[in-house]
């Protein structure tokens, strides 16, 4: 064999290997790569009410990603500097557990600057819903844990902290529901999993009360051709609606079947 | 201890946040109660539980764990502190409640109460408000008796849901009549989500503790089953 032959030979493997990393989102079909149409939500599985000492608690699914929401309050503040005399203080925690990335094995502390980010953005979007102005100065903690990471972890934190804070009973004016959407080659993806978020999609993430259709939160990384943002922000109001219903089905049986538990008869 | 007739309710529907109910607010003499606000000409629901319509007072029952003081509420709670001329007193709220050393049955500047961090007390709220921490008596404000007020001596604390406190309070549930008919025991039962116990013997106070919190998810019937099984 010929150094030229050798040559040609590496130059091709290069070229597959590129090939194959860079790898396709959306198929011949129209299918992604987990089987899903483009403007398809993963399934979706939740529970109210998987902790006793908590005061609220919730576990979801959203496909491979799978989240664990526990609310405590209005208790006291922990410290003094936290007092609001007029409000309570919303604190928002998040932790990756560390089996949770199959790939990932670096250990993620809590102060982990992308965690607390998903946290402020947390805080924010309950911040004008919950009605703290009846505890003031007490405090509200939300705690989060992503057992398994698949991508979408702010949608999927605000929407476990969503059914934790109802199981809590801590008034709101209504419920929020989150969802993703992006943008790829001109298709417009809902809730984007880990494969699709890595292949720098850009990745709209939106809060919505679904009652009365406002947005409370719109979160972008990165950048995305103006004439994209509206048709990416409407697929992903949809997505929230769709999630709302599955969790409005889910509290209503709950709360139904827990009042028919202690029922008398 | 109000005693209100559960028949005297009507449960109407499951209700989430956000959700609006068909009242009409110009009804005169309405009053809205936990769970419900004004938004506009629309009342809408703050809370995830069910209807409840007792006269013209409309409010949402909910499964909630977490202790929010109301004026006239009876607690059972657990000294925590003491200040110059009070005691503070962790009934289960945000913040932890004032106990006046006046607030008793003959208590003057001379003749004041003796507790102990920890001891257990029955107490009624004299005052709640938002931005105040709550006040506690002990004694009824009617009269200036104790009428059972005061410390709790033996006995155990069961910690519950604050709607199993209030069924056990109306008699929703048959579990006291029942437990009555078998053995002997006193209960003091807080709105906060706090029911003190006690028997005659430790084993009885165990009994009794145990049949109250298994009881608290279950029906009449099986409340029969469950005492029947616990007390031979």
């Amino acid at each position: 064999m010929s150094i030229a032959d050798t040559y040609r030979i590496i130059t091709v493997l290069l070229t597959l290997i590129s090939l194959m990393s860079r790898q396709e989102l959306i198929g011949p079909q129209g299918l992604r790569q987990d089987g899903r149409r483009a403007n398809e939500l993963r399934k979706i599985k939740c529970k109210p009410s998987v902790l006793s000492q908590a005061d609220g608690s919730a576990y979801i699914e959203q496909g491979n990603t799978k989240c664990l929401a526990a609310v405590y309050g209005p208790r006291e503040t922990r410290q003094k500097a936290q007092v609001i005399h007029n409000k309570a203080n919303i604190n928002v925690e998040i932790s990756l557990a560390p089996f949770s990335m199959p790939q990932e094995r670096k250990k993620r502390s809590k102060s982990d600057r992308r965690l607390l980010e998903i946290a402020s953005a947390v805080k924010q979007t309950f911040e004008p819903i919950i009605m703290t102005s009846l505890f003031a100065r007490s405090q509200i903690d939300i705690y989060l844990q992503i057992l398994q990471f698949d991508g979408g972890t702010i949608q999927i934190c605000i929407n476990a902290a969503t059914l934790a804070l109802i199981d809590a009973g801590i008034p709101m004016q209504e419920y929020v529901c989150a969802c993703s959407a992006g943008c790829h080659e001109n298709h417009i993806l809902l809730d984007l999993n880990n494969t699709e978020e890595m292949a720098d999609t850009p990745e709209l993430t939106v809060a919505l009360l679904p009652k009365s259709g406002k947005f409370t939160l719109l979160q972008m990384d990165s950048r995305l051709h103006v004439d994209k943002l509206e048709p990416v922000m409407n697929l992903a109001a949809l997505g929230c609606k769709e999630i709302y219903e599955t969790l409005d089905e889910t509290v209503r049986e709950n709360v139904k079947d827990l009042f028919q538990k202690s029922s008398p008869y | 201890m109000k005693p209100t007739k559960s028949t005297e309710r009507t449960r109407l529907k499951v209700v989430l946040p956000g959700d609006t109910v068909s009242l009409e607010v110009t009804t005169p003499g309405i009053t809205l109660g936990p769970g419900l606000i004004q938004a506009g000409e629309f009342i809408t629901c703050t809370k995830a539980g069910v209807l409840v319509c007792s006269g013209s007072t409309y409010w949402i029952e909910t499964d909630q764990k977490r202790y929010i003081p109301e004026t006239g509420e009876h607690v059972v709670g657990r000294i925590s502190g003491k200040g110059g001329e009070f005691y503070r007193v962790d009934v289960g709220s945000a913040h932890q409640a004032i106990l006046p050393f006046l607030a008793f049955e003959n208590a003057t500047k001379k003749n004041r109460p003796n507790f102990n961090i920890g001891d257990l007390i029955y107490a009624r709220v004299s005052l709640a408000n938002k931005d105040m921490d709550p006040e506690l008596q002990c004694f009824n404000p009617t009269n200036n008796k104790a009428e059972g007020f005061g410390k709790l001596e033996g006995g155990m604390v069961l910690k519950c849901s604050l709607r199993y406190c209030q069924r056990l309070l109306t008699q929703e549930t048959d579990i006291c009549k029942l437990l009555g008919q078998k053995l002997q025991f006193e209960l003091s039962i807080g709105m906060n989500g706090r029911v003190w116990l006690s028997s005659d013997t430790i084993k009885h106070i165990s009994l009794v503790y145990n049949a109250l919190k298994q009881a608290e998810t279950l029906n009449n019937n099986e409340c029969k089953t469950l005492v029947s099984k616990l007390v031979v």
